[in-house]
């Protein structure tokens, strides 16, 4: 009796347990196609004009935005508007985000001090993302009015979210990305409810607000060398790949590293605790895919943000250490 | 619930567990002096915390100096089990400081409709703080080469 109970649950352990292994196998047996998707996907956020509409969704939170791009030779602008709640509005040229936040009459910018594309995920570095992810092609899907093929990338360890991508079969757009845990829960989700590809004029990509008068906050982030800081141990698969200096709101310099598998990232912000003119609140909190953690670390808060799981951004907050430099 | 901190500290609360245990963090005033009582305890057992009675006003002295200096004074570490007592007696003191400012602190309120309609997974809301970091973190994610800005309004959304 007590075994015909049990086994149900085991029929559901087993399954659990052999599940990745035949994601592992789809992955084998396709993987330079679901690669090509990928960089389909990649390739059509740099040469797709459109505007539309999407949804992001994590928790209770349902949030529609308006996003515009405009593609040209000279490079291309995006404009993004947040519908609901307080207003935003982030435009990205070239080499630089602005962030408007009318409410409070500021001015967020943030200038790309290296390329465009740093740290960007180059078409060369998507293979490497096999390492970390099992990718496979999934389903066919109707979204918004667009055929679209699923590429889902499965981790391979507890270390990091999965992602199922679903992406316009013949531009390669995405129009829908979901978030999803160890237990193939949904984390988060972004989907388009309309989108029109093509016929954007560079007038749907200028800023709604002059924003003349606002204060403006310059991140002025440049690479530097946080001497002395650094990870008692990395987590599996994640790799350093900037470090620089920056300003944050009007406060002194802070010190930010940021930390990489390729997909999933995770930034460590280093201040120091008297730089500041207020006390900065000590944070523990969760938004979708995002984890904050907040601790301090000799005399400087450190402030560990990432789009992993929470225990990974927390292996990393835990293992932040300063070491004098010899 | 201490236990539960403690685990999350460690790593070892699996996705759900760890989002249980950040969520009650943000919510009761216990777990999260556990959170920062541990770190604190932690910090001193492996000797990475660094206190002295006058390190904050010296250090702010040198930063008026220097500006961009991101590095702290040294401190003599004196390897004797009584400093290490002191130390770890300092850091209590300090854990009672950074308690009291975490209770102090004004920690938003979720709107009571929210989170009486609270469904896994739990998410604890972030503070208003949180979003120049937030913003920062987004510029050097590389999903935006797959999704465009759209990462981006992945900011706290209720400012008001």
């Amino acid at each position: 009796m007590r075994s015909e109970l049990a086994s149900p649950v085991r029929t559901l352990a087993f399954l659990a347990a052999v599940w990745p292994t035949v994601w592992a196998g789809a992955a084998q047996a396709q993987p330079a196609e679901a690669l090509a998707w990928l960089r389909k996907i990649h390739d059509a956020t740099l040469t797709l004009s459109y505007t539309g509409t999407f949804v992001y969704q994590q928790g209770n939170r349902n949030e529609s935005s308006r996003i515009a791009r405009f593609v040209e030779a000279g490079g291309d602008i995006e404009r993004l508007e947040v519908l609901d709640g307080v207003p935003r509005e982030i435009v990205r040229t070239r080499d630089v985000v602005r962030c408007y936040l009318p409410d409070s009459r500021v001015v967020k910018v943030e200038r790309r001090a290296t390329d465009r594309s740093f740290p960007a995920l180059l078409p060369e570095k998507i293979g490497a993302l096999a390492r970390h992810y099992d990718i496979a092609l999934g389903e066919t899907r109707r979204i918004a009015g667009f055929d679209c093929r699923a590429v889902v990338l499965m981790p391979k360890d507890n270390l990091r979210y999965g992602y199922r991508l679903y992406a316009d079969i013949k531009t390669g757009m995405l129009l829908k990305a979901v978030t999803v845990d160890a237990a193939s829960e949904r984390v988060e989700q972004f989907t388009f409810t309309q989108l029109s590809i093509g016929n954007v004029t560079r007038e749907m990509v200028r800023p709604r607000h002059a924003a003349g008068k606002w204060r403006i906050e310059d991140s002025e982030a440049s690479p530097a060398i946080l001497a002395g800081w650094g990870l008692s141990a990395e987590l599996p698969g994640f790799h350093k790949i900037i470090e620089l200096k920056r300003r944050m709101g009007d406060a002194k310099p802070v010190g930010q590293v940021v930390y990489s598998d390729g997909l999933a990232a995770v930034s460590v912000f280093i201040e120091p605790l008297e730089a500041r003119r207020e006390p900065v609140n000590p944070v523990i909190a969760s938004m979708g895919a995002l984890h904050v953690f907040t601790r301090e670390v000799a005399n400087h808060m450190v402030t560990v943000v990432g789009e992993a799981p929470a225990a990974s951004v927390q292996r990393i907050a835990n293992a932040v250490e300063y070491r004098r430099p010899q | 619930m201490k236990t539960k901190i403690s685990a999350l500290m460690d790593g070892e609360l699996d996705e759900r567990s760890a989002r249980e245990a950040i969520a009650t963090a943000a919510r009761e005033r216990e777990a999260a002096e556990a959170w920062s009582t541990y770190h604190l305890i932690g910090d001193a057992m492996r000797g990475t915390r660094q206190l002295s009675d006058d390190f904050g006003a010296r250090l702010a002295e040198r930063l008026e100096a220097e500006p961009t200096v991101l590095a702290p004074r040294r401190i003599e570490r004196q390897p004797s089990p009584r400093t290490w007592f002191a130390m770890s007696a300092a850091a209590s003191v300090a854990a009672v400081a950074m308690v009291g400012w975490v209770a102090i602190a004004p920690q938003r309120e979720p709107a009571p409709e929210l989170a009486s309609v609270a469904v896994v997974p739990v998410s604890a809301p972030m503070p208003v703080a949180a979003n120049d970091y937030l913003l920062a973190h987004q510029a050097f994610s590389p999903r935006v080469s797959l999704q465009g800005m759209a990462p981006y309004v992945r900011t706290v959304a209720n400012e008001k």
